[in-house]
């Protein structure tokens, strides 16, 4: 545990804003996520298992895909928090910056003065756990910013406020 | 919160949807507003030209009926003869929805404005403005070419406007007309009536000028040796021989139907597509035409490039061969038709490192690409690039981003920084594991995907921040452009016509300073324009030319400047100069690692000392250059005295508001002057590192002109330049650059002992109100004023 948490620091240095502090998701994302992982591999892994054991009568290996599917739920759930603890995102100047990813890291940079659209997005089992989601457009499709899991009035703000940053750096192209 | 909440932004940014800057009008059955003024019909032909496929089906399926009729020996598939009346019916309706959609096609193209008006239950009215077209281009399909038809494309902002079909002359000259009028010129189509009209083979005009012409047997040998087609026709000879030494020919099928579908594409976009290839120079930008059978002629709009990629396959390298494609904005989202995207973003299919070095000069003006250094990436990427960690590179300038990678393929991917979308960093498991981690450069859609792999994760991170800030600036420094541009608005149309007179143009701007702005000829020479219509500078380009004429027989071991022609043209005033080598000593400073950085500030101390070997045309403390000049003064002290009236008479109050106590810091700057005994030399009076040029050395960059001589020029104390090259140095807007200041201080006391730290002070305090009044043009200037005399 302790080299693991040493390693996030060293993580956290290559990909910290510079200065800032990041913002984190709310907590009812991790719990979505929860949900999403104990509902939807064991369905998945039930159906086949059925499907196994009635065509092929041997019922010995419908148990082992269950184990199969108790053993992924397991892992997913570990990684759930370390991936929920990943997201993070922070208003700067000029900027605005985003991280994510446990075993692919990524951080991504977007100037205000790029931002064509900001989209609030927030579906069905997302509006259940009271979350949505912001997601930003520039003129390249490659830079598919996006937060997930916030409180639907942080994202109305972080909209409203990268909105006016947009329209106060706006540059043509 | 529910659902989706779109907000939009800033308005000059393109995005997927309606495009704003274009007018169009739906309406059910309502007329469009009634048109005073005779609208056309496109060509009657076009809805035979746009539907030719399905006539010669209905031919073909006709053919087919009478030749299996006809034979009795032939198997007679008894359900193909019901077919064909159904595809008849069939091209009966598009024949009918051909004629209707080409009857109600009615279009305007005049003085006033530019409307295409289409549907015929659903009524739309298209009208664009003139400034806002952003290419027009012809294109003429086989069956088009054969009518002499073609068709008019119109790109606007985001969306293309087609106009089929019409004559070919008339198509050409719609183009020109509308070009023009896109220029902001106020053409009249009348005017254009007699102009010279395209061919049916190469579109190009009489007053275009071909830069880069490929031949056949180029573009043929060049791609039977690229690496796209070589690797599928391998796979597919390995495949049919294996499968004919076994027997299972058959077999194969599945996988060479599609290999030979795509080397069939392949052919059509490489070798049909871009047949008699030929990029030219026309009056209005540069214009590309192309193809075997499609006959594109399409323009080049340069201010809309994204980035640049140029690319090598491995065999073209003995050949010196490259290919570059462009990202243009709005051209990769052209309606879906893929290929055709693909195709518009080629710049050059292939061409010799000189034609790719003009071309770029065209498209990238003023970018000094071999001049960026490269940084490899760290040889422990070997563990995970195996295949090309040696190729991997990447190097960035004041503008410019460069990536290269790969051998089978070589790529290199430029991003001008104020083209920079956004920035991401990526680092997977195994790369964390090694310390290195990837850069992304984004930019909008297209063929440039500029990413620099597996840098040490440090460096990463400096770079994706730092460019960032590049992009910044860089786009800051288009928009102070634009602004001086739209500032001279009205100007503007003559001196596009006067910088044609000289071969040069708009896009050829190497830089500009308050009082003119410097733009390319070729590479030995520069036309300043000045910008003022007065006497003023006129006479100091004079007096500049004899000084400079007067040390053309002088070596001082750097370059100087030089005038060849004074003149004044429509009105404007110019000097031809020559021009530097290297590249701008300020801009490199601003990127430069420390370890070049502090070498090439020695070069430039160097540069500066060796001006007071410069000989003066008078003896004794003189003012050079300007009015009344050369004017001489017994002392220094009247000298100086003499060079701050003029400033202080504009900055006195404001300083007196500013500075408190400065009628005593003016009294001890005149003590000290006159306790300074000195043998007068030349002094340029302004060496800072804009004035500066820097080129390669054999230990790297160093100092190897200075030029920008000026009114500040004088006959007086040589320790003002090397003070001034220091205090300058502290105007560039480069973080280190205080510290830099500082280093270089303990250099120059070395040189010249404690002694020249009083005068750095005393010096400080007379540039301190010598450059006072520029309060109003330069705030940074005034504030850095203020500093040297609160000291």
């Amino acid at each position: 545990m302790d080299a693991a948490r040493s390693l996030n620091l060293a993580m956290e240095e290559l990909f910290a804003p510079p200065a800032y502090e990041w913002k984190r998701l709310s907590p009812k994302y991790r719990s979505m996520r929860i949900l999403t992982t104990l509902i939807v591999t064991p369905v998945l892994f039930t159906i086949a298992a059925v499907i196994v054991g009635v065509t092929s009568g041997m019922w010995w290996i419908s148990g082992l895909i269950w184990v199969a599917a108790v053993v992924i739920v397991l892992i997913r759930l570990g990684f759930v928090t370390r991936n929920w603890r990943s997201w993070g995102y922070v208003e700067r100047e000029d900027d605005l910056y985003i991280t994510h990813g446990f075993m692919f890291r990524s951080l991504i940079a977007v100037p205000y003065g790029r931002m064509q659209l900001v989209e609030v997005e927030s579906g069905p089992l997302e509006r259940a756990f009271g979350l949505a989601s912001v997601s930003l457009k520039t003129a390249s499709p490659e830079t598919g910013a996006r937060i997930p899991g916030l409180a639907p009035e942080e994202a109305t703000r972080l909209r409203d406020r990268l909105t006016e940053l947009g329209e106060a750096h706006a540059s043509g192209l | 919160m529910s659902g989706t909440q779109p907000q939009r932004m800033s308005s000059d940014s393109p995005s997927a949807g309606s495009d704003p800057d274009v007018t169009t009008t739906s309406d059910l059955h309502a007329p469009v507003a009634a048109p005073a003024k005779p609208t056309e019909r496109p060509h009657p032909l076009t809805p035979f030209v746009r539907g030719w496929l399905v006539f010669v089906a209905l031919a073909i399926g006709w053919a087919r009926e009478f030749v299996t009729s006809a034979s009795e020996n032939q198997f007679e598939p008894s359900g193909l003869v019901w077919i064909l009346p159904i595809l008849g019916v069939v091209v009966l309706l598009a024949a009918i929805a051909g004629f209707i959609s080409w009857y109600f096609t009615r279009f305007v193209i005049d003085d006033e404005e530019l409307r295409i008006e289409t549907g015929a239950i659903f009524k739309r009215s298209t009208k664009i403005p003139f400034e806002r077209l952003q290419a027009v281009d012809i294109v003429q399909p086989l069956v088009a070419r054969i009518f002499g038809l073609a068709e008019l494309r119109l790109d606007a902002g985001n969306s293309t406007t087609k106009l089929r079909y019409l004559t070919r002359s008339k198509a050409s000259r719609f183009r020109d007309y509308l070009l023009a009028r896109a220029h902001g010129h106020q053409a009249s189509i009348r005017d254009l009536d007699q102009q010279a009209v395209a061919s049916a083979f190469t579109d190009l005009g009489a007053a275009d000028h071909p830069l880069v012409q490929v031949t056949p047997q180029r573009l043929i040998l060049s791609f039977l040796l690229s690496t796209e087609w070589l690797i599928p026709t391998a796979i597919s000879i390995i495949i049919l021989v294996g499968t004919v030494a076994f027997g299972v020919l058959p077999l194969a099928l599945g996988a060479l139907i599609p290999l030979l579908i795509g080397m069939m594409s392949l052919i059509w976009r490489r070798v049909i597509g871009m047949f008699n290839f030929t990029l030219a120079e026309s009056p209005r930008g540069l214009r590309i035409t192309r193809g075997l059978t499609n006959l594109t002629s399409q323009s080049v709009p340069i201010n809309r490039v994204q980035g640049v990629k140029t690319s090598q396959p491995l065999l073209w390298k003995p050949l010196g061969w490259y290919r570059v494609d462009i990202d243009v904005l709005g051209h990769a989202q052209d309606d879906g038709d893929n290929s055709e995207a693909t195709a518009s973003s080629v710049l050059l299919p292939v061409a010799s490192r000189d034609e790719v070095e003009l071309a770029l000069g065209r498209v990238l003006p003023g970018f000094d690409l071999d001049g960026i250094e490269l940084h490899p990436s760290p040889t422990r990427a070997r563990w995970l690039r195996w295949f090309d960690f040696w190729t991997l590179r990447y190097g960035w300038d004041d503008r410019t981003l460069i990536t290269e990678r790969g051998w089978l393929t070589y790529v290199r991917d430029v991003v001008p920084h104020a083209k920079t979308q956004s920035v991401r960093v990526e680092q997977g498991p195994l790369q964390r594991r090694l310390r290195l981690a990837d850069v992304h450069i984004h930019t909008p859609r297209g063929p440039v995907n500029a990413v620099a792999h597996q840098l040490d994760e440090q460096t990463a991170r400096e770079l994706a921040l730092s460019q960032l800030d590049r992009a910044r600036a860089a786009r800051a420094a288009e928009r102070e452009h634009r602004r001086v541009e739209s500032v001279r608005g009205d100007d503007h149309q003559g001196e596009t016509k006067l910088l044609a007179s000289f071969g040069t143009g708009r896009d050829q701007l190497l830089g500009w300073g308050g009082e003119s702005e410097v733009f390319a000829l070729d590479h030995d020479r520069v036309l300043r324009l000045y910008r003022s219509r007065h006497e003023a500078p006129r006479r100091t380009a004079a007096q500049l030319k004899d000084l400079y004429g007067s040390w053309r027989a002088v070596d001082i071991g750097i370059e100087l400047p030089m005038i060849m022609e004074l003149g004044e043209r429509d009105g404007r005033f110019y000097s031809v100069d020559r021009r530097f080598s290297g590249r701008n000593f300020s801009s490199w400073l601003q990127y430069a690692d420390i370890s070049q950085r502090r070498p090439a500030l020695i070069s430039f101390l160097d540069a500066t000392e060796r001006l007071q070997h410069l000989p003066s045309p008078v003896p004794g403390f003189a003012r050079l250059i300007g009015d009344e000049a050369p004017q001489q003064f017994t002392t220094l002290g009247e000298l100086l005295a003499a060079m701050l009236k003029n400033p202080l008479r504009t900055s006195r109050e404001r300083l007196e508001h500013d500075v408190p106590g400065i009628s005593e810091v003016w009294d001890r700057l005149h003590a000290d002057i006159a306790e300074r005994t000195v043998t007068p030399a030349l002094v340029h009076g302004d060496v800072c590192p804009p004035n500066a040029y820097l080129s390669q050395g054999s230990d790297g960059p160093v100092v190897t002109g200075i030029g920008d001589f000026s009114p500040h020029t004088l006959h007086a104390d040589p320790l003002m330049d090397v003070v001034g090259a220091l205090i300058f140095l502290e105007l560039e807007p480069y973080a280190d650059a205080p510290a830099d200041v500082a280093w270089l201080e303990s250099v120059a006391v070395e040189r010249y002992g404690l002694e020249i730290i009083r005068w750095i002070e005393v010096y400080r305090r007379y540039y301190g109100f010598y450059f006072s009044n520029a309060h109003a043009v330069e705030p940074a200037l005034y504030a850095w004023c203020l500093r040297q005399l609160s000291r």
